[in-house]
C-alpha cells in the first residue's frame, strides 16, 4: 500500500513538474557536462536575455551542427540532439525557467 | 564720447550709431564666445585622449577579471572591484547587470566623455563575459584641465575684447571723420553767415526806427512798415540760427524775470506783423508774474510761440494770451495741426505746412529751453479751428 502511495505521489509530481524539469533537466542530468555550462556559453556569445532565448529557441527547434555553440570535441562525443518535441509555448516556458535559474542579474555581489 | 570727437549728432543719428556699436559689440562677444568654445572643446578632447590610454589599460585588466568570474561563476560571485576606478556592465539590450559607478547615467553610444566630475570610458569586449556587452570604466576628473582652460579662456577673452574695443574705436573715428568734417564745415558756415547777417540787420531795424520819427507820407510809411516786418522776420530767423549754433552751449544767466512785462514787450514787438494780417490779440495777464530764467531764452520761447501763432493764423484771426502764476497759454485761430503730427511737432526740421516759410527749428528751440528749465509744454489742436500751446512751471 505504501509503495503504491509513493508511486502515486511520484507520478503526480512528475505530471505537475515544469517543461524545463521534465524535458530538459531530465536528459541533461545524464550528461557529464552540467546544464549551466550551456547557459554561460550562450551568455558569452549573445549577452542579453532576448538574444540568448531567441538563439536557444532556434537551436532547440532545429538543432544543426553549424548552429551549435558547443565545441567540436563535444559534438564529436555526444552528437547533435534531436529537435524538441515541445510546443512553442512550452519551449518558451522552459527557456524562461532556464534563464531565471542561471541568470546573473541579482546574483553578483 | 562723440563730443570728444568734436561731433554733436542729432538724436536719430546717435541712435543709428549706438545701434551699430551695439551690433559690433554683440558680434565681438559672439566671435569671442565661439573661439572660446572651440578652444574649450579642443582642450577637453586633448585631456580625454590622454586619459583614454589609462582607461584602456584599466578596462583590459577588468575584462580579465570578469572572464575569471564568468568561468567560475558557480564557485564565487564577487564582482571585480578596484580602488583606482569604478565600473559597470550592461548587456546588449543596454540593461544594467552590475554597477559600482558614482555617476549612474551613462552614454553607451559614446567612447569616452565627461560626466559631471567623472570621466567614463566605454569598452565593448569581444566576448560577453557574464553577458556584458558594454563595460564602463569610470575615474574621477580632477578638473586641472578645466581650471587651466578657464584661466586661458578668460585671459584670451579679455585680451580679445580690449583689442576689438580699440579696433572698434579706431574704425569709428575713421568712419566718422567725413561726418565730423561736414558737421564742422556746416557749423562754421552757419556761424559765419549769422555773424555777417547781424550787422546789416541791426542797421536796417535801427534806421527804420529813426525813419518813423519823421512825418512821412502814409504810402511811404506803409512801405517802411513792410520793410520793418520783413526785417523782424529775418531777425527772428537769425536769432534761431544763432541759438542753435552758438547759444545752445552757452551757460544760462538766470535772474528773476518779470514775465508779465516781457510778454507785453514781445506782443508790442510783433504788433506790426499782426496788423499786416489784421490779427487781433487778446491779452489777459496777471500782474507781476516772475520766473527765474535766462532772459534771452524766455524771450526766444515767447517770440517763437508768438511768431508761429501769427504765421499759421488765418487773416483777421485772433490770438489769445493768458498768463497766470506758473501758467502761460497762447491760442490761435489758425490752420490747426493733425493729430498724428503732434508728436513730431518739437522735432528739429519738422514742418507740416508749405503755405508759410520756415526751417522747422523754432519749436525745437522752445522744447530745448523748456526742458532745461523743467517747464512742462503741451499742445492741443483742432484742424481748421486752431492750436493752443500751454506752459506750466
Amino acid at each position: 500500500m505504501v509503495k503504491k502511495m509513493l508511486l502515486f505521489f511520484f507520478l503526480v509530481i512528475r505530471f505537475y513538474a515544469s517543461p524545463y524539469e521534465n524535458n530538459c533537466l531530465s536528459c541533461h542530468q545524464k550528461l557529464p557536462v552540467s546544464i549551466d555550462k550551456f547557459f554561460y556559453r550562450y551568455l558569452l556569445k549573445y549577452s542579453s536575455k532576448t538574444r540568448v532565448q531567441e538563439q536557444m529557441f532556434l537551436y532547440l527547434s532545429e538543432p544543426r551542427k553549424d548552429k551549435t555553440i558547443m565545441p567540436k570535441a563535444f559534438i564529436s562525443r555526444f552528437g547533435i540532439k534531436k529537435a524538441s518535441s515541445l510546443k512553442k509555448e512550452e519551449l518558451e516556458q522552459a527557456l524562461d525557467s532556464y534563464w531565471n535559474k542561471y541568470k546573473v542579474f541579482g546574483k553578483i555581489k | 564720447m562723440l563730443k570728444n570727437l568734436g561731433i554733436d549728432l542729432h538724436q536719430s543719428e546717435k541712435k543709428t550709431l549706438f545701434s551699430f556699436l551695439s551690433l559690433y559689440t554683440f558680434l565681438c562677444v559672439l566671435i569671442i564666445c565661439f573661439v572660446s568654445f572651440l578652444y574649450f572643446t579642443f582642450q577637453k578632447n586633448l585631456m580625454l585622449q590622454n586619459k583614454r590610454q589609462v582607461l584602456q589599460a584599466y578596462s583590459k585588466d577588468f575584462i580579465l577579471r570578469l572572464k575569471d568570474l564568468h568561468i567560475n561563476f558557480d564557485k564565487y560571485k564577487y564582482y571585480p572591484r578596484d580602488e583606482k576606478f569604478n565600473s559597470a556592465i550592461y548587456d546588449s539590450d543596454e540593461t544594467l547587470i552590475f554597477s559600482t559607478l558614482k555617476e549612474k547615467k551613462v552614454a553607451l553610444k559614446e567612447v569616452i566623455y565627461t560626466n559631471n566630475t567623472y570621466i567614463q570610458f566605454i569598452e565593448e569586449p569581444e566576448s560577453y563575459y557574464l553577458g556584458a556587452k558594454y563595460i564602463i570604466i569610470e575615474i574621477k576628473d580632477e578638473g586641472f584641465w578645466l581650471e587651466k582652460s578657464k584661466n586661458e579662456i578668460m585671459l584670451f577673452a579679455l585680451i580679445s575684447f580690449v583689442f576689438l574695443f580699440f579696433m572698434g574705436w579706431f574704425l569709428l573715428k575713421l568712419f566718422l571723420k567725413p561726418m565730423r568734417d561736414s558737421f564742422t564745415l556746416l557749423d562754421n558756415f552757419i556761424k559765419d553767415t549769422t555773424h555777417e547777417l547781424n550787422t546789416p540787420l541791426m542797421a536796417i531795424t535801427s534806421n527804420i526806427e529813426m525813419l518813423k520819427n519823421y512825418s512821412l507820407d502814409e504810402k511811404i510809411l506803409k512801405k517802411i512798415n513792410r520793410i520793418e516786418i520783413a526785417a523782424k522776420t529775418v531777425s527772428n530767423i537769425y536769432e534761431d540760427l544763432s541759438y542753435i549754433t552758438l547759444n545752445n552751449n552757452v551757460i544760462s544767466v538766470n535772474e528773476a524775470i518779470n514775465i508779465t512785462k516781457l510778454v507785453q514787450e514781445r506782443v508790442e514787438y510783433f504788433m506790426s506783423l499782426c496788423s499786416m494780417k489784421k490779427i487781433h490779440i487778446e491779452v489777459e495777464l496777471e500782474k507781476n508774474v516772475f520766473l527765474n530764467i535766462d532772459k534771452k531764452k524766455i524771450s526766444k520761447v515767447l517770440d517763437n510761440l508768438l511768431s508761429n501763432a501769427i504765421k499759421y493764423n488765418k487773416p483777421e484771426g485772433k490770438i489769445i494770451l493768458l498768463l497766470k502764476d506758473s501758467y502761460f497759454s497762447i491760442e490761435d485761430t489758425g490752420l490747426g495741426i493733425k493729430e498724428e503730427h503732434l508728436n513730431l511737432l518739437f522735432k528739429r526740421y519738422s514742418r507740416f505746412s508749405d503755405t508759410v516759410g520756415g526751417f522747422g527749428i523754432g519749436l525745437n528751440i522752445v522744447k530745448l529751453i523748456c526742458e532745461e528749465y523743467k517747464i512742462n509744454i503741451s499742445v492741443s489742436s483742432t484742424l481748421k479751428v486752431g492750436t493752443k500751446m500751454e506752459l506750466e512751471w
